[in-house]
């Protein structure tokens, strides 16, 4: 077995797992999946290296003005692409099709001020895209940093729903009219998250930046195998998000160097479809049908 | 009865959609009292449930609590002005903790931590399951302590008027009394109830006033005692054909 597959396949699923992870926390209070999620991603990959190569701002500032901006847009987003929709019904799908729509907004308008050419980003300091060699896998520091990022950020996001106001979304996803009479406020608990969820994609982009370079058509790639992790691991469950983002991005690492770089998106797609089949409410969910 | 009651509705329309329930519906809750709201199913009585605690807006009239006009208010702020609504099916949220259903009963609320400390205590005092069970999901417990649970989360935010739908609905009789028990104690403590409760008989002993609801309108009110007496009961469970030969 090829290690330094393994480590192709950890990175790539890193990446994943954080979409993944920026679905639920929007999903979470307002079952809403939004189709812009990906190009949110690119817009914080974008905006980020922007910031950093034109102009140069410091790692941590470009950072903060990049979650604060793709935070507002996303939830600009909820107020005029989401919130009228579920007005009138809570049930509503019809967001579907404003979400993709808002979607193909961001990515013609994002077109039209970068152009196409990818963008090189450098990691922040001290970390490289260097090679290193570690036991045999070569494997960057900063590829390093990204993986056990990924883990740390989820922990935090899972101690985030620990909170008084985290058990509040919980119980909004769970039973949204008894928690209004609770006193909770499900619509500022959804603005905060996709907020928070939009930041969330910002930074997904800024972490993704180095490593696949900054460029507009980071989205659609993004949107897809994020969507995939997510369903895989049960949406609105950021474990399951976890691990089903390094599921994936193992089988495209795999698929790619067992078969070749030409069937990895049907390899993915093949291994998603077949647990789905199997399992419809992904690998961490609770059956939908349980009853008392 | 001179003074304002604690709720009044004067006058409410309520309805989903196109379907209209409660026609010109009026009731008074005064501080401290229990009030029963009686009816045969499909009278509306949780429709005007709905309606007081602002799930439904009321198309018409008027819903004074402690002084202020809540007609068409938010959920939220009808419930931070001290009027809880506790749901027929209770409606807890059962992939969460007992503790975490205690805490989420306080949202928004701003507590000392002794302050809610003393809060658990009374309510393990008062129902010591909970504190045994504090660590399971809500959706384990069975019938008689989820009601329990749906009471106790309310009694966290010490509110001025309860209004319950339901609270013996599917419980064995043991559990019954002891639900009625505490509702009792509570209202020792200060809390107004509004009741809604299919054994009838069991309300109207231990409310003080007691409303008739009958295809959305309130077709007779008074003292509990008088009611539990009178033939307006009868003729509510019996139907409109019951009514009609009265009238």
């Amino acid at each position: 077995m090829d290690l330094d597959t393994l480590a192709h396949g950890l990175v790539a699923g890193s990446l994943y797992a954080l979409v993944a992870v920026s679905f639920n926390i929007l999903y979470r209070p307002s079952n809403v999946f939004n189709f812009a999620q990906g190009e949110l991603v690119m817009v914080g990959a974008m905006t980020f290296a922007s910031a950093m190569s034109v102009a140069g701002m410091p790692w941590i500032v470009a950072f903060a003005a990049t979650l604060a901006l793709v935070g507002m847009i996303c939830l600009v987003e909820e107020r005029i692409a989401v919130a009228p929709i579920l007005k009138r019904a809570q049930t509503g799908t019809a967001w579907v099709i404003t979400t993709l729509a808002v979607s193909l907004i961001i990515s013609n308008l994002v077109g039209r001020i970068w152009g196409p050419d990818p963008i090189l980003v450098k990691p922040p300091e001290p970390l490289s895209m260097d090679s290193l060699n570690v036991a045999g896998v070569r494997i960057s520091s900063y590829e390093v940093a990204l993986v056990i990022c990924t883990v740390a950020l989820v922990a935090m996001v899972e101690r985030a729903y620990q909170t008084l106001q985290g058990k509040a979304v919980m119980a909004v996803a769970e039973d949204r009219e008894a928690a209004l009479m609770r006193g909770i406020d499900p619509g500022r608990l959804g603005r905060w998250s996709f907020f928070i969820g939009g930041a969330f994609a910002g930074m997904t982009g800024v972490v993704a930046a180095p490593i696949l370079y900054a460029s507009t058509s980071l989205g659609p790639d993004l949107l897809l195998k994020g969507f995939a992790a997510a369903a895989v691991g049960s949406i609105g469950n950021n474990r399951g998000a976890l691990i089903a983002g390094y599921i994936i991005g193992l089988t495209e690492a795999f698929g790619a160097a067992l078969l070749s770089p030409g069937y990895q998106e049907a390899v993915i797609f093949l291994v998603v479809l077949g647990v789905l089949l199997l399992r419809p409410e992904g690998l961490f969910g609770r059956p939908s049908a349980r009853t008392v | 009865m001179s003074e304002a009651p604690l709720l009044s509705v004067r006058a409410v329309d309520a309805g989903y959609g196109h379907v209209d329930v409660l026609e010109n519906v009026s009731l008074d809750v005064g501080d401290r009292k229990i009030v029963a709201l009686v009816g045969r199913n499909g009278a509306g009585k949780s429709t005007l449930l709905r309606t007081i605690s602002g799930l439904i807006r009321p198309r018409r009239g008027q819903i004074a609590f402690a002084g202020a006009n809540l007609a068409g208010a938010r959920p939220d702020a009808i419930v931070g002005a001290g009027l809880l609504h506790v749901a027929e099916g209770r409606r807890l949220f059962r992939r969460q903790t007992v503790d975490d259903n205690l805490e989420l009963g306080r949202y928004g609320l701003r507590l000392t931590q002794a302050e809610h400390a003393r809060r658990i205590e009374r309510i393990h005092a008062l129902f010591p399951i909970l504190r045994e069970k504090r660590g399971l999901h809500a959706g384990s417990l069975s019938g008689g302590q989820q009601q329990m649970l749906a009471i106790a989360q309310a009694m966290m935010r010490a509110p001025k008027l309860l209004m319950l739908d339901e609270p013996s609905l599917g419980l064995a009789p043991v559990l019954v009394d002891q639900v009625l028990d505490a509702i009792a104690s509570l209202r020792a403590e200060g809390v107004a109830i509004l009741l809604v409760e299919q054994m009838v008989e069991r309300a109207l002993e231990i409310a003080d006033d007691a409303y008739v609801l009958q295809n959305g309108r309130i077709i007779a009110s008074g003292p509990a005692r008088e009611i539990a007496a009178g033939d307006a009961l009868r003729a509510a469970y019996m139907g409109e054909h019951g009514a009609a030969a009265r009238a």
